[in-house]
């Protein structure tokens, strides 16, 4: 009996349920646009916001470093020729090696034969070098070995000089040469990228817009031209146009807009059937508009990230060239063309080929970090 | 499928073809000919060398000419070497660039995996950081600042191994490893992306559910499933063997094609240019002919069909 | 965790791949690693050659290297000792007629081909006539031949057959030369590549691949060329036991490898890999110190030639003077190219050339006839631009893009538009090749270019630039500096004396006419291993003369 005593409950207990909005559907998060969102996760990845940093700053140096002394793109002269890095305030620091000082180890069967090889190495101006003894040795070949230090810049009197990065073998400041060189690199990168950007995006647009026969010949006329080796081509085109930024930048642009046409060329097909496009098309928008106002907006992050990649390899490819003899015309100069004569002389003065090596080594890293950044950042799967 | 082979070669050619006459009528834009001294031959002897390289033929017919000798495997007489060739000088200088990519690529993209699956394991780890930070390294600095780096560290310096030119096995090293270095980056940033990628899908959840070993998921799911779109990115890595070879050969003293190349350029013999052109071009199309229908068989989720895509 | 192991394992297993790889090779090095070295007693030397060979033809070669390998492996009328004399090669004697028209050569009876055939005044027959042969396409043959020896420009033309060739073999061991003018220099070039005989059988079995390799040559020179095709990058000079003077020759072996990069060429000296490297400017500085370095001399000369007929400017005597007294010789040579390279106030170079008479260095006698002024430079500017009626000039300087070349053209350039106010020069940097190219279709305004002698005389730099001359290629036309050379070829032929007197006046006329703008003479600086003996350096014809080369003691 007792069990069955269900509605047995005390009144008290039964309470009028309150209507109390459903919660499932809320949004635990503050609403944000896709934008924000993407901005979010970006300025979430170090990484990315480092090499962002790095590389504002390298294209400020880039505009400003030339003007930051006095010397010129093409100010020669022989009798500061091949000088050594010399910074103030950091030439104090001796391990930086920015002091203004040449110094490199030198073999002999006694410390004095040793000892000789390095002032004759270092001009014969004995009273500037600084002789350290690192094996007395026994008399054996090459047995004792010294570490000569050249106070170059006493030797030539030219204490109250500071060339940054030291000077080349015509006696120009590589550190003016180095930020027109990077200013130059990343010109023709840029302008090779945002030519590659126009051609690409236009013509795998219309292909992938319009589909049908318009598409079909589109790409098989693109399947054709990525099939070209693009290195080839660059190479053919620089033998017959006269060498220069431009042509450079037509050599890169000349095959390398393929790549991208291909991209957009698959994300406007997979866009133009989703609903907002249909439900755009239905409303009566124009083509023109539904281009621009839907399907561009919508695309623009992988052709943003495409191009982040795009200017690296362009980067690369001007080094490429300059370093076989195909680059840019002396005086001018651009990074390959400064690592490719830096590289002629790495023993010697390594220096001339370290300073544009690491400075075009943290452009590639810095684009490549950020592009990847970017893609992250695009990428609704990543925001949190 | 035999279609789509079809179709594919059929393309293939086609883009042989463009590259042909491309490069001819870019090479008869240039200034040169076989006789770089002109003025010293008399017109008799002019008219008799012309006629030996066929260059007395207007264009259009030289170019007709040109193709009928593409089709039978002939590349022309190189303008540089007397009496040679074209033909003969790719076939003496294949040998080495061939070992020389092949070994890149192979123990490159090995290596390369292998960073990029310590690197997903340790997703976020010290070791992925550092395999990132390779990766990145290896992907950004110019391969000639790396070649000399190693010539001047494991040979002059260390003496380990010979500084250049080429015959032993030894010889190989150097210009190997800074070969290499692109698509070992390349391999090991994509390996990582994908596992990570991989890793947090559903059905390793599942198995993970299921109780399976950790190595086994690693391997039997995560890895295998990654690894297939990597064939996709191995083609263009053979291709950049090619322009690696450029430089590597040229500081390594290596005598394979993209030396070759470069000194053709260099002498203004365009019969060898355009010859080695046609040969990248032909290596380029068939490499990725090759990946395309590896990747169709390998990949269960992509069967090429006869129709369109 | 157990993820750490497994990427721990993961970690160990490159590791051990990785020492793996490195264990195989290094047991590879050591297995391979001497065997340069005359381990069987053998007397072997190694060195580096710039470049490929690219033919062996002795009638189409145009190039030092073709011309080097011939030398080596070929003999003709007369071989150059070390002090540029001839002595005995195939000829053992010869006369001269008293117009100095005809050469009458002895042959010696002991010389062999390599496969046997005697060596024979036919086979001189042979190649000189095939040289000149329209046919054959020779750029030496005519130019080396023509208006030397009787008819060869008019066989060259086709204008008469290739018997008339003023050359021919009465006996198999006789050759008479007649020649076009008296020509006092004939001897030296009878040591030339062109001039190599020829085995008329052999030549003609092989057919168009003559020359292309090991097997399509024949040899009866101090050495045979072994291993070698025209793409090879590495081949071998070998004893020649059938050589008539094989007795002469020590050396068993002479390896070769193609190195071009600079620092590779030096790494391969410091590893024992090679017994002689060039060095460039910048390695000079890191080496000059060395027991091994070594300053070889050269005869080429090096200039800006100024091209008359593109840019107007340079037509204009003021304004080529002002440029051709406005860079820096003096730093050039120590500085940029910092090879032991001299300044060059005149076109023929120093200690090549003795007076006649006196002995005297023909250099010495002309002096310096064009020097670095920059006063004097900017004055003619000024007055070469009041006379054009202009205040500035835009010039264009062609060079090559070898790498002292290229420094070398950034500071001329430089030095050129800092001195001379108004003008910019802008630089074209070419291979060699297309530099050529650029010369003959007269593309350029300024031009860095250069000159190394065919035979012992100073027509050699001088005929090159009479009035639409081959090499000319500039516009520059004198005729009072055209009669000098012309007379010196013909009615001075056999009057040394005044023919020297003839070439000291056109020098001194082209340089006063500012016709080219001499910058250096070259010189090259090498690390010489002091295991290599009696090799030395030829002043014209090819450069190293292995004959007489022995192997010294490595310390």
């Amino acid at each position: 009996m007792e069990m069955n005593n269900k509605n047995n409950i005390p009144k008290e207990l039964l309470v009028p349920m309150k209507q109390r909005e459903d919660t499932s559907e809320e949004i635990s998060r503050p609403s944000r646009t896709f934008g924000q969102n993407a901005r979010r996760t970006f300025f979430k990845n170090k990484l990315a916001v480092v090499s962002l940093i790095i590389l504002v700053i390298i294209i400020l140096m880039s505009a400003f470093g030339p003007s930051m002394n006095q010397y010129g793109l093409d100010d020669q002269d022989l009798s500061r020729a091949k000088m050594p890095a010399r910074v103030p305030v950091l030439e104090n620091i001796s391990w930086l090696g920015l002091d203004g000082t040449l110094s490199d180890n030198f073999k002999g069967n006694t410390v004095e034969q040793a000892t000789l090889k390095g002032v004759s190495r270092y001009d014969n101006a004995e009273e500037f070098i600084d002789i350290e003894v690192i094996d007395e040795g026994d008399g054996s070949r090459n047995s004792a070995e010294v570490k000569a230090t050249y106070r170059i810049y006493e030797a030539k009197e030219m204490t109250d000089q500071y060339f940054w990065l030291g000077t080349d073998t015509l006696g120009r400041d590589q550190w003016t040469r180095i930020w027109l060189g990077t200013r130059v690199s990343l010109q023709i990168a840029f302008y090779a990228a945002l030519i590659s950007l126009i051609i690409g995006v236009a013509y795998g647009g219309i292909a992938g817009f319009y589909g049908g026969k318009v598409d079909d010949v589109m790409m098989r006329i693109l399947e054709v031209l990525i099939g070209i080796p693009n290195l080839v081509i660059i190479l053919l085109m620089m033998l017959v146009l006269n060498p220069g930024i431009t042509s450079i930048v037509i050599a890169l642009t000349i095959t390398g807009w393929t790549g991208m046409a291909r991209i957009v060329r698959g994300e406007v097909m997979k866009q133009k059937n989703q609903e907002y496009v249909l439900a755009a098309r239905t409303l009566g928008r124009s083509n023109w508009k539904i281009i621009m106002k839907h399907l561009l907006p919508n695309i623009s992050g992988i052709i943003i990230i495409n191009t982040m990649f795009t200017i690296p390899d362009a980067i690369f490819f001007e080094a490429f060239l300059s370093f076989i003899g195909l680059g840019i015309t002396p005086p001018e100069a651009s990074l390959g063309a400064l690592i490719s004569t830096g590289f002629k002389s790495i023993m010697l003065y390594p220096y001339l080929l370290i300073f544009p090596a690491i400075l075009i080594s943290l452009i590639m890293i810095a684009f490549n970090l950020i592009g990847d950044g970017l893609r992250d950042a695009f990428d609704p799967k990543m925001h949190k | 499928m035999v279609r789509y082979i079809g179709r594919r070669v059929f393309y293939m050619l086609i883009t042989l073809f463009v590259i042909a006459t491309l490069s001819f009528f870019l090479m008869k834009m240039l200034p040169g000919s076989p006789l770089n001294a002109e003025d010293k031959l008399s017109e008799e002897q002019k008219a008799i060398v012309l006629e030996k390289y066929g260059l007395n033929d207007p264009v259009p017919i030289q170019y007709v000419k040109y193709l009928g000798g593409l089709v039978q495997g002939d590349l022309g007489i190189s303008f540089k070497f007397s009496n040679y060739p074209v033909t003969e000088i790719l076939l003496d200088r294949m040998g080495p660039s061939a070992q020389l990519g092949f070994q890149a690529l192979l123990v490159g993209t090995i290596l390369g995996v292998l960073f990029g699956l310590i690197a997903a394991i340790s997703h976020n780890g010290f070791l992925d950081y550092t395999s990132t930070i390779i990766a990145v390294l290896g992907t950004s600095i110019p391969n000639f600042v790396f070649a000399a780096l190693l010539q001047i560290v494991f040979a002059v310096n260390l003496g380990w191994f010979p500084v250049a030119l080429w015959g032993e096995f030894e010889h190989t090293v150097l210009p190997t490893i800074a070969l290499m270095i692109f698509p070992m980056a390349t391999a090991a940033r994509f390996v990582r992306t994908e596992m990570v990628e991989v890793m947090g899908s559903s059905y390793i959840t599942t198995a993970r559910a299921k109780g399976i070993s950790e190595p086994a998921i690693v391997f039997k799911h995560g890895f295998r499933n990654s690894l297939i779109p990597l064939i996709t990115v191995i083609g263009p890595l053979a291709v950049s063997m090619l322009t690696g070879s450029m430089v590597i050969e040229q500081i390594f003293a290596i005598p394979g094609i993209g030396e070759q190349f470069v000194n053709s350029v260099f002498a203004n013999d365009y019969p060898t240019i355009m010859g080695t052109t046609l040969l990248f071009a032909f290596l380029f199309v068939v490499i990725i002919l090759i990946i395309d229908l590896l990747y169709g068989l390998i990949d269960p989720r992509i069967r090429i069909s006869g129709g369109k895509s | 965790m157990k993820l750490k192991k497994l990427s721990l394992l993961l970690v160990f297993g490159l590791m051990v791949a990785v020492l793996v790889a490195c264990g195989g090779s290094d047991s590879g090095t050591q297995g391979g690693g001497t065997d340069t070295e005359s381990a069987d007693g053998e007397k072997v030397l190694n060195f580096i050659n710039g470049d490929a060979i690219p033919s062996m033809d002795p009638s189409l070669a145009t190039d030092t290297y073709a011309f080097q390998f011939l030398g080596e492996s070929m003999e003709g009328l007369y071989r150059l000792d070390k002090d540029a004399n001839p002595v005995e090669g195939i000829a053992i004697d010869h006369e001269v007629s008293e117009d100095a028209l005809t050469w009458t050569f002895k042959l010696r009876e002991d010389a062999v081909w390599s496969n046997g055939d005697p060596v024979t005044a036919h086979d001189f027959v042979y190649a000189w006539q095939r040289a000149v042969d329209p046919a054959t396409g020779s750029e030496y043959g005519p130019y080396m031949m023509g208006g030397v020896i009787k008819n060869a420009t008019e066989v060259n033309t086709g204008d008469v057959p290739v018997e008339e060739l003023g050359v021919t073999a009465p006996d198999d061991y006789t050759l008479v030369v007649e020649l076009e003018n008296p020509t006092p220099y004939f001897l030296s070039l009878t040591t030339f590549g062109t001039f190599l005989p020829l085995n008329q059988t052999f030549v003609e079995e092989q057919g168009d691949s003559f020359a292309t390799s090991t097997d399509t040559l024949v040899f009866n020179g101090p050495f045979t060329l072994e291993n070698w095709k025209s793409t090879s990058t590495e081949w071998s000079l070998v004893k020649n036991e059938d050589y008539w003077d094989a007795e002469t020759v020590q050396l068993d072996k002479v390896n070769f490898t193609v190195v071009k990069d600079a620092q590779t060429k030096v790494n391969l000296y410091e590893t024992g890999k090679v017994d002689r490297t060039d060095l460039t400017s910048d390695l000079v500085d890191q080496y000059a110190s060395h027991p091994d370095y070594m300053i070889q001399p050269e005869t080429s000369v090096f200039y800006l030639k100024m091209n008359q007929t593109r840019n107007e400017a340079l037509a204009n005597k003021n304004i080529r003077a002002a440029i051709a007294k406005a860079y820096n010789k003096e730093a050039i040579v120590n500085e940029i190219l910092n090879n032991g390279s001299v300044a060059a106030n005149g076109l023929v170079p120093a200690d090549f050339a003795p007076m006649p008479e006196s002995g005297e260095d023909f250099r010495e006698v002309s002096g310096d006839l064009v020097t670095y002024d920059v006063e004097a430079a900017k004055e003619y500017w000024a007055k070469g631009l009041e006379e054009l009626g202009v205040d500035s000039i835009e010039l264009e300087l062609l060079g090559d893009d070898s790498e002292s070349a290229l420094t070398m053209n950034e500071y001329l350039a430089n030095q050129l538009s800092t001195n001379l106010p108004g003008l910019s020069v802008t630089l074209r940097n070419v291979p060699f090749e297309q530099r050529l190219d650029a010369d003959t279709n007269m593309d350029y305004d300024l031009q860095v270019s250069g000159w190394g002698p065919d035979y012992l005389d100073p027509n050699t730099y001088l005929n090159l630039w009479v009035t639409d001359g081959g090499n000319n290629k500039m516009g520059y036309s004198n005729p009072e500096f055209d009669t000098l050379i012309e007379e010196a070829a013909t009615t001075l032929a056999t009057d040394n004396v005044a023919r020297y007197e003839n070439f000291l006046e056109a020098e001194k006329i082209l340089m006063e006419d500012a016709a080219i703008a001499p910058i250096y003479q070259r010189a090259k600086a090498y690390l010489v291993s002091p295991k290599v003996e009696g090799v030395y350096y030829n002043a014209f014809g090819f450069d190293w003369e292995f004959k007489w080369a022995s192997v010294g003691s490595a310390e």
